[in-house]
């Protein structure tokens, strides 16, 4: 069946093919309530990072703050040069970062789908097999820094994570469900190669997968923080704003923790850290692009609806 | 192809020649400091290459580790052996690195380098601290294994009064001194009904409360997130143990005292003199810290250091504060290793980074530069010669007493002239407790540590700030203690302590 | 047919396989590179849970590895602690609720989005499940607390504003579990929903149109052409989700809990009690023992419900 047919096809049987208004309501209060669920907090955040601070040492932490102000993003403007360059350096690691991992994931899982690829078991297991035995973060640190020489530049916070045996496998799995063997043999007779069968013909199927893995992966490279701490001892020119972050809060847990032993010297530093609502202050920095960029994802997520159908 | 060939031979050795000069121009050393603030260091580093180039012929470079990253950057540089880390901040009050990495031979000994180009050193720091740094090592025998920072050296806990509102109660510092820990309660009632209902008087970082009503001292190598062990002081003279007990390690939470102590918080607790946030690990420092900063309470801890109460973070709470003292000041293991740097063994160049250490140790002027900048950049001089700190020294702040030898600081105009005179003599008059140099070696029984530092952190915060009820938690909790092997590690500490003491 | 033409036949094929699998070999190279450089070659390090790591002469990683004591299986026994029942009760007994119940939540909030005819609101519900992916549970502590706070909590003012006793959240055990479990599924349904509605979003509309003909109602569409088709997704992730059946979020037992002493019976686990045990000595030999453990209980349950599955439907299992 042509795709021009699918298409005809869909409206007329549409309205068979839905739940009724009653059903409908009902989803929407559960979904409803459960996204409330999970954008309440973050409300809570900004909320917190328009608290003044006394009111916070008063009352802590709470819906009804008792003044409000605006030195957290004050401060956080001054931080100035530092976090525009964590800014930028967010966005460089996740851009290059997720284009290499979506690729290199694709090519891997792409020959695990096809049953006639011979050494198909073999790479399986060869990704599989580190999603549950490692070597432990120590003997990888000393593989990647001193042999690898990933310390102190991008590649240390890009290679580490370019690879998921999990995402492998999802992709497998999106593959297995939505790529039809046939398709593969027909574009072959037509004298396809493999790459061209690939990017032409099976890239364009999968794209819900893609674009599912794509968020993923970079979900995973805007949030991470801890390639910076072992891998990044001089340059801090090249830190993103996850770990400007977490090093503030880090810093107060360590204080936290010593305060007994250090004394006065805790208690100082304690006081010149920087306020609560700074930290939420730069939360909210780090959660607006990315939840900017999810609308663009999900295109594609929703694309692949239509272009599914090729298959019938 | 031939071209080609010739052309990459000749590109060979001219990159041949580039490593050769390297090698033959001054080698880097790194150090990395616990601690810092800073962001930008190149004026900083380029005046102290210019001047450590011939005195310790090496170019240096730093690696500023901050709080939080400090601990896990330098126990991977320390572990994996990485040569790129010559020198690293240590301590004993961090979890024991100094004494476990040294006795697990991970830094390097330098009573040689001491021999050869410490008199400039030795002359500068106390014979007490290069002792105080003297540990075993690998092999058994007593070696220096770091050059000990000269700050404050000695321990003093004391009661963190807020007299302004005390004496808005009607009460003196002599009432506070006569009344008590046991007998406060009167003026927390008082204090309670003036503030109101979510006024909490008693601000106490409990661990340190019940060091101070006990007398009793930090163990090094006791577990380092929650003591286990208890030494307990005369705290009428604190060169002497408690009468009582004697010289012996005791299990801190079996002890009659601390049986009362709990008893008493329990009650501060239930009738809201405590703030429930000091009793759960995570939310107590924030809590703590925030109510100093509104100078909202009445009576708290603190272990004290030198000139504290001058310190713009006291001044600011806008009450006037009164530190009073527990006991003199006293010099226990725990202090005396309390800012150290170690050379690496996987380092390089010992010898250069004990030269830069020995240097940065004795010389005003790098002590200076590294701490404080550079003079007209990060700070400037009043007219009394005192330190003004600029703008720029934002991007500049090392932690000052994580360093080495703070006394070749000069004054700073908020210390006021003569302060680091005062400071030293302060020092100089800490009482070494009677198991200053003991340190316990826990990996006989690092499994029962283990799982004893669990249990602790189970019960110890919340019996300790009163949260819960002694005469339930703590029989439970010396049971649980008991079923962790808590005998066999007090057994070791103790035979341990008798060696030591020669008994 | 002569001889030679089927045997030039034969190795034409053979050719032709050999040559896909060439360009198919191509296709793994990248990652199989990264894989033997990141995962396998620092594999040796597992030989540090059953060493006693110290530094010798000269003191480099790889002659500290080499020369270091063999010690046999010391390095595991911080299990002999009278707390490994509760931590290991607690980890399994967490991690199995929640692989059921993030199962059936997720894949019927995927059906629901899929299903759902306003599709903006759809997609406003799935890009509003991904907020909780962003906030660390750090953040997520402070919001828990400002319910929670003994204090200044909206829920113990509730209490005593309704005249009774107000609860000591952080030491009355009695919530955890409950509150734990609705941090855990807040946080992660969201990341797998996504990957179940992309599943369901890539299933043949075709199979509806046929269903819908043949009288089924919508249920029956989504029993008998939803879930057949997105179950290869499910079984996965259910397989993978059994791997890690021995490990835990840490910062969820942690930082949720604020580390309330009080609370341990409720929240060690495995990576939580390590961590207070060994963390601040950076002892390299347990921390990889735990490890080591963790890995291998992992990989047997793996095996075990790979091979459960292998028996039920060959087609879905994982290997």
């Amino acid at each position: 069946m042509s795709n021009a047919a699918v298409r005809k096809i869909k409206p007329s049987t549409a309205s068979l093919n839905r739940f009724g208004p009653g059903t409908q309501a009902v989803f929407h209060c559960v979904l409803g309530l459960f996204a409330l669920l999970c954008i309440v907090p973050f409300i809570f955040v900004i909320i917190i990072s328009f608290t003044s601070e006394e009111s916070i040492r008063q009352i802590g932490y709470s819906f009804r703050p008792l003044s409000w102000s605006v030195q957290a993003y004050t401060y956080t403007f001054q931080l100035g040069d530092q976090l525009w360059r964590s800014y930028f350096n967010s966005f460089l690691i996740t851009v290059v970062g997720t284009f290499l991992s979506v690729l290199i994931c694709f090519l891997y899982a792409y020959p695990l789908f096809r049953r006639d690829y011979g050494h198909r078991q073999f790479f399986n297991f060869l990704s599989f097999f580190t999603m549950i035995f490692g070597g432990g973060l120590v003997p990888t640190f000393v593989i990647c820094k001193s042999v690898l020489g990933l310390s102190d530049n991008y590649a240390a916070l890009i290679v580490p994570m370019l690879f998921s045996p999990f995402n492998v496998i999802i992709m497998r799995t999106f593959f297995q469900t939505s790529v039809p063997m046939e398709l593969i043999e027909a574009s072959t007779i037509d004298g396809s190669g493999e790459y061209g069968t690939l990017f032409r013909i099976v890239f364009p199927i999968v794209t819900p997968g893609i674009a599912t893995i794509a968020l993923l992966v970079s979900l995973g490279y805007w949030n991470e923080w801890f390639l910076s701490l072992l891998y990044v001892n001089k340059n801090m020119d090249i830190i993103p704003l996850q770990y400007l972050l977490m090093r503030m809060q880090r810093n107060a847990d360590f204080l936290a923790k010593n305060s007994s032993m250090l004394g006065a010297d805790a208690a100082k530093a304690a006081a010149q850290m920087p306020s609560q609502t700074l930290k939420m202050a730069l939360v909210v920095f780090i959660v607006v692009p990315i939840a900017c960029a999810y609308p663009f994802f999900q295109r594609y997520v929703v694309a692949g609806l239509t272009v599914g159908s090729v298959k019938g | 192809m031939k071209r080609f060939l010739s052309l990459l031979l000749t590109l060979m050795l001219v990159l041949g020649l580039c490593g050769f000069a390297q090698a033959e121009s001054l080698p880097t050393i790194t150090i990395m400091f616990h601690g810092s603030n800073v962001t930008d260091d190149s004026a900083v580093l380029e005046k102290v290459n210019e001047y450590i180039a011939d005195k310790v012929g090496a170019k240096l470079e730093v690696i500023w580790g901050t709080w939080g990253d400090f601990d896990e950057k330098a126990a991977n540089a320390l572990t994996t052996g990485d040569s790129e880390v010559d020198m690293v901040f240590t301590c004993s009050w961090s979890a024991d690195e100094f004494n476990t990495y040294a006795k697990n031979g991970f830094f390097e000994p330098l009573d040689e380098y001491m021999e050869k180009f410490g008199a400039d050193l030795k002359a500068a720091l106390p014979e007490a601290l290069i002792q105080a740094a003297t540990v075993e090592g690998p092999d058994g025998e007593k070696h220096i294994y770091a050059v000990n920072g000269f700050k404050d050296t000695a321990t003093q806990n004391t009661w963190d009064i807020n007299v302004t509102l005390l004496t808005e109660l009607g009460y003196t510092l002599d009432d506070v001194r006569n009344l008590g820990f046991f007998g406060w309660g009167e003026i927390f009632a008082k204090a309670k009904e003036l503030k109101g209902d979510s006024f909490y008087p008693f601000l106490v970082e409990p661990a340190v409360a019940e060091r101070m009503v006990t007398n009793s001292i930090i163990v090094t190598g006791d577990s380092g997130s929650v003591n286990l062990l208890s030494y307990y002081l005369d705290p009428a003279d604190v060169t002497k143990s408690d009468a009582k007990y004697g010289d012996v390690l005791l299990n801190k939470f079996a002890t009659e005292e601390y049986a009362a102590f709990v008893k008493q918080m329990r009650e501060y607790y239930l009738a809201g003199y405590i703030d429930p946030a000091l009793a759960v690990a995570e939310t107590s420092n924030d809590a703590r810290t925030n109510a100093q900063k509104d100078g909202s309470y009445l009576i708290g801890t603190q272990s004290y250091a030198y000139g504290y109460e001058y310190s713009p973070e006291v001044i600011s709470r806008g009450v006037e504060v009164v530190f009073e003292p527990c006991t003199d000041p006293y010099v226990d293991t725990t202090v005396s290793q309390g800012a150290m740097v170690a050379v690496s063994s996987a380092s390089q160049h010992p010898e250069e980074s004990f030269k830069f250490l020995a240097l940065l140790n004795s010389d005003p002027y790098l002590m200076t530069l590294l701490n404080y900048g550079v003079e007209g950049v990060h700070y400037t001089l009043d007219e009394n010669g005192l330190v003004v700190f600029t703008d720029e020294r934002a991007n500049y702040s090392p932690w000052t007493n994580g360093m080495g030898n703070v006394t070749l600081l000069p004054d700073t105009q908020a210390e006021g002239a003569g302060f680091r005179e005062a400071f030293k003599n302060f020092y100089a008059s800490g009482k070494a407790v009677p198991i200053l140099g003991f340190i316990f070696n826990n990996e006989p029984v690092a499994n029962e540590m283990a799982a004893l530092t669990n249990v602790a952190a189970q019960y110890a915060l919340a019996l300790n700030s009163g949260a819960v009820d002694p005469e339930t938690e703590l029989p439970k909790f010396l049971e649980a203690l008991t079923a962790a092997g808590m005998d066999a590690y007090l057994a070791e500490a103790n035979a341990q302590l008798n060696a030591f003491l020669g008994k | 047919m002569s001889e030679t033409l089927i045997r030039s036949r034969k190795a034409g094929k053979k050719s032709a396989v050999r040559k896909k699998n060439f360009w198919l070999d191509t296709m793994v190279l990248p990652g199989t590179i990264w894989l033997l450089l990141i995962r396998y070659l620092p594999m040796f390090g597992i030989v540090l849970a059953f060493k006693n790591y110290k530094a010798q002469r000269p003191n480099t990683f790889w002659n500290n590895i080499l020369k270091s004591d063999w010690v046999g299986l010391k390095n595991f026994e911080f299990l002999k602690s009278p707390d490994t029942a509760v931590m290991i009760r607690n980890t399994l007994g967490y991690n199995i609720l929640w692989i059921l119940l993030g199962l059936v939540i997720a894949v019927a909030f995927a059906v629901m989005m899929s299903e759902l005819t306003a599709r903006f609101m759809a997609k406003t519900y799935q890009t509003l499940m991904f907020f909780p992916y962003f906030l660390s549970w750090v953040v997520a502590s402070y919001f828990v607390l400002a319910f929670l706070d003994p204090t200044s909590g909206m829920i113990p003012a509730l209490q005593k504003a309704s005249g009774g006793q107000a609860s000591n959240f952080y030491h009355e055990t009695q919530w955890w579990p409950l509150i734990l479990t609705l941090c855990s599924m807040w946080k992660n349904i969201g990341y797998s929903s996504v990957l179940y509605l992309a599943a369901i979003t890539g299933i043949d509309t075709t199979q509806y149109e046929a269903a819908a003909v043949d009288g089924a109602t919508k249920w029956q569409q989504v029993w008998h052409v939803t879930l057949p088709n997105i179950r290869a997704m499910i079984v996965i992730l259910l397989i993978m989700n059994v791997g890690k059946i021995f490990n835990a979020d840490f910062g969820l037992f942690y930082n949720v809990p604020q580390n309330s002493g009080s609370l341990y019976p409720v929240t060690q686990v495995v990576d939580t009690y390590v961590y207070r045990a060994y963390a601040n000595t950076h002892n390299i030999g347990m921390s990889s023992a735990a490890g080591f453990l963790q890995s291998l209980v992992g990989l047997i349950c793996i095996v075990a419900a790979n091979a459960v599955v292998r028996k039920i439907d060959a087609d879905s299992s994982l290997f």
